[in-house]
């Protein structure tokens, strides 16, 4: 399996890969259809990153540069870059989160990861999905991801409004 | 004389006539502008959406007067008999638009407690913990099927041409069973057994029975109660303390979310369709928000989340003002949905919006 930086579109690209490979074990969960977007902060700045489901597989992934570049029925994961790292590498540690990295695990008290959203049905799309979700971070396990300083990350293509 | 009856009789004329070779055939014609339909399955799969298009597609503002089981679309022959059972026969009584989308979406992530929950990684927990646990399913499992109960008491006075709505709550009468199920299994699995049941819930329990429409019942049910149950669901995810619990707080909470979604949009629908009812759903959800709230009252109720969220009876206080977040959150996005709905609540709200334990310690 190729390494890929996190946070970056390749490295979403490489779980969407992972998601397609696995196939029949998402088909056994059901179709997931929600908008994504995962918002990274670091010290140069918030990073996001929006992430479209569609039934089995990734629809889509562009970096945005602002929120509101979404589409608008989505809902946003947020947490510090330091948050995101400890999470990915829990879950590579143990081949899928322990009991104290699970998406809800760390969402549920708001701190130290969030989900917000415009709308509080597509926040509810999050714990309607929520194995489906789970399951695609779990991808993770099988990706061998390194963290880049914010400065690197500035370079890559960032989705602008038209 | 013959020694059958007249309708028997009459069968076995027909029979002699097909045998000769005299067959009807008119339903072959009967119903001309339903004929020609196709649908192509996507990557999903059929979905109910993909099919109900065009003249199937057609819901009626008011269901069919013929009053009977006849699927929305065929032909009804002239003297069909109706079964006198449907009274809510407006589309808004019922409708949300994403019924259907939520059927297909419940018969694919259907899940089972026989197998999909790692029940081989049960640990025996201490005392206290275990109690915890097994007193929070018994809650659980004496409140989930009331979500099973009412849409069962609704159902059959449901007109047959709203069929995605009938089909969408019979999937969410088998998402109860599950869970009744479930939490059940959990509290008689791991040493410990079911403990007390609530008496202050059969108050809650009771308001969504006894609701005077079906509206207000699923306003009462599927907003407030499920809203409030899916944050517990989500609270028992983050405290639980094997993968079993997560595992099945986790499932439960995709299906409840589902409930949620239905309930909003129903209400939605309605209320653009009624806004002079608004009040009558303001009337429940005080009702509704006077139960819950009692409920803080009943030891075991309150007692069994707070050890958990303190981690152990010797840190049942501070689970007590880990408590007060989650009850803020519930409130949150109770207020939120009904807000999508069409509902402002907050104005009205016969409930704190959060509870300080600081100024209850004062």
């Amino acid at each position: 399996m190729t390494g890929a930086i996190f946070p970056s579109t390749a490295w979403f690209r490489a779980l969407a890969r992972r998601m397609k490979q696995d196939e029949p074990a998402y088909r056994a969960l059901g179709p997931v259809d929600c908008t994504m977007v995962v918002r990274i902060d670091t010290p140069a700045g918030p990073d996001l990153y929006e992430v479209v489901f569609e039934r089995y597989a990734v629809r889509s992934i562009r970096r945005l540069a602002r929120l509101e570049d979404a589409a608008p029925g989505h809902f946003v994961l947020e947490a510090p870059l330091e948050t995101w790292r400890e999470m990915i590498e829990n879950i590579r540690d143990n081949a899928g989160p322990d009991l104290r990295h699970t998406l809800n695990y760390l969402t549920f008290p708001d701190v130290p990861m969030r989900v917000t959203g415009p709308d509080q049905l597509e926040v509810d799309a999050f714990y309607r999905y929520n194995e489906s979700l789970q399951r695609f971070f779990n991808g993770a396990a099988d990706v061998p991801t390194a963290y880049a300083a914010p400065a690197a990350r500035a370079t890559e293509d960032v989705c602008r409004p038209s | 004389m013959s020694r059958y009856t007249p309708v028997v009789d009459t069968a076995l004329d027909r029979m002699r006539e097909m045998v000769r070779g005299n067959f009807d055939l008119r339903w072959m014609d009967a119903n001309p502008a339903g004929w020609g339909h196709a649908a192509t399955p996507g990557p999903a799969g059929l979905r109910l959406r993909d099919v109900e298009t065009g003249y199937y597609g057609r819901v009626p503002e008011d269901g069919s007067a013929h009053g009977s089981m006849a699927p929305r679309g065929c032909a009804v022959p002239p003297g069909t008999r109706s079964l006198g059972m449907y009274t809510l026969n407006e589309k808004s009584e019922v409708w949300a638009e994403n019924a259907g989308l939520l059927y297909d979406e419940a018969v694919v992530r259907q899940w089972n407690s026989v197998t999909d929950v790692p029940w081989d990684r049960l640990e025996k927990l201490p005392d206290d913990l275990e109690k915890a646990v097994c007193q929070l399913c018994t809650n659980l499992a004496e409140v989930e099927f009331v979500a099973g109960d009412m849409p069962a008491k609704w159902l059959c006075r449901i007109n047959h041409d709203f069929h995605e709505v009938k089909l969408f709550l019979a999937s969410q009468i088998m998402d109860e069973a599950r869970h009744l199920d479930v939490f059940r299994k959990r509290a008689l699995a791991n040493g410990g057994g079911l403990m007390m049941a609530s008496p202050g819930q059969e108050e809650l329990l009771a308001a969504i029975l006894e609701a005077p429409d079906y509206t207000t019942a699923s306003a009462l049910m599927h907003i407030f109660g499920e809203g409030f149950v899916l944050t517990l669901f989500r609270q028992g995810e983050f405290l639980a303390p094997t993968e079993v619990e997560k595992t099945i707080f986790r499932l439960c909470m995709q299906d409840e979310a589902r409930h949620v979604a239905y309930g909003v949009k129903h209400l939605q629908y309605f209320l653009e369709r009624h806004p002079d009812r608004a009040e009558q759903v303001h009337e429940i959800l005080d009702v509704g928000e006077q139960a819950i709230f009692a409920l803080t009252l009943e030891p075991q109720t309150s007692e069994p989340r707070a050890i958990l969220a303190g981690g152990g009876l010797e840190n049942i206080q501070l689970g007590m003002a880990r408590l007060a977040f989650i009850y803020a959150k519930q409130v949150r996005e109770y207020l939120r949905r009904l807000q999508i709905a069409g509902l402002d609540r907050e104005p009205r709200l016969t409930i704190p919006k959060e509870i300080s334990i600081d100024d209850l310690a004062a």
